[in-house]
């Protein structure tokens, strides 16, 4: 199952024509979701593909409430990993999902790129995903050729 | 003029905490607070940010970023720049994690500068504190209870030392802290432990 969460309109996402599974599930700007839910589907997921808008070289608002909403499923206990402290995962899923940050902008600076590019890597350490991959668009029409999604 | 931006989302007694420790060392300036929420008056926000000559944000990080209002919040302080205003302030951060090592903040921090950089604001200095929930966990116990004193005189020497150079409208090097006086496994095993506690009341209690 693949979880994409993205922060694109409505009629921005479905122009994007994504050719999604009938087991993956979208979650955007309209859909409310719950922290429960949220961090259930996160945590069982094959692939989780945040498409953000770079924000000052981070997530955009929205996918960072999302990504907070993972409070309970991701936390709060801790333990150590690779000498720092993390959030214990709660669940089975550990080291078997996949990561994808797509960060759209048109002006995105050098310095924003490489601080989202930590950014991404810190926060699949912290979920515990398998791997991350980053990459940059300009535009939002540019995501059709993503071939990471 | 010194503007706190209160950009907490989890517990308000750490802001006021971090306020009221800054608070002596402002000495006669003038200190406005504003929480940062959904509905702010704009205007108010906007007539103090211009007057304003330090700006002290405190906030706190999970998953190396603020939360979604305070990007939200910089994000409409930018378009006001970019709309006209202009803010002349220096920018100051105290971004704070209940993870141990306050070096967890400094992708938020560089967030922040990012923000600064765009929105043509100078960047004072970013302090980062790590190991924040210690208050939480060290109330009962009689050897925390001893150890609480210095836990406040540790997080309270770096913040006053943030407000003077908020105060003297210095830039300087970000600052990365983490309570020195418990280790890393001590503080993990006594969080761990609260937090059970703390859901095994919730539970009784429904």
């Amino acid at each position: 199952m693949k979880v994409i969460v993205h922060d694109l309109q409505e009629k921005s996402w479905q122009a994007l024509g994504m050719k999604l599974q009938e087991k993956d599930i979208v979650i955007g700007e309209g859909i409310e979701a719950t922290e429960r839910d949220i961090g259930k589907l996160i945590g069982g997921c094959r692939q989780l593909v945040l498409i953000s808008r770079c924000v000052y070289g981070g997530f955009s608002p929205y996918i960072q409430s999302v990504l907070n909403k993972c409070r309970r499923h991701f936390g709060p206990l801790l333990e150590i990993r690779h000498g720092q402290t993390h959030y214990q995962v709660h669940n089975g899923n550990k080291n078997e999902f996949g990561m994808v940050c797509c960060f759209y902008g048109d002006q995105i600076t050098d310095r924003e790129e490489e601080s989202a590019r930590i950014q991404s890597v810190s926060d699949g350490i912290s979920l515990q995903a398998r791997g991350v991959k980053i990459v940059f668009f300009n535009t939002i029409d540019a995501l059709r050729n993503c071939k990471e999604i | 003029m010194v503007l706190f931006l209160d950009g907490g989302c989890v517990s308000a007694i750490e802001n006021e905490f971090i306020m009221n420790s800054m608070c002596g060392y402002l000495q006669q300036e003038e200190l406005i607070t504003t929480k940062i929420t959904e509905n702010m008056d704009w205007d108010r926000v906007c007539r103090n940010l211009e007057e304003a000559q330090a700006i002290v944000l405190a906030a706190d990080v999970y998953l190396d970023s603020v939360s979604s209002e305070v990007l939200k919040f910089l994000e409409k302080v930018e378009q006001a720049v970019i709309g006209g205003e202009s803010i002349g302030a220096i920018f100051y951060a105290v971004l704070y994690t209940e993870l141990y090592e306050g070096e967890q903040t400094s992708v938020a921090m560089e967030i922040l500068k990012n923000f600064c950089s765009r929105a043509n604001i100078t960047w004072g200095r970013g302090l980062g504190i790590g190991g924040n929930k210690l208050e939480t966990i060290s109330v009962k116990n009689s050897l925390w209870r001893r150890l609480r004193k210095q836990i406040i005189d540790f997080r309270l020497g770096v913040l006053q030392e943030q407000a003077l150079f908020a105060r003297e409208r210095m830039q300087g090097t970000d600052v990365y802290i983490h309570p020195k006086e418990v280790s890393r496994k001590e503080y993990i095993r006594k969080l761990n432990r609260h937090v059970k506690k703390s859901n095994r009341v919730k539970i009784a209690q429904n």
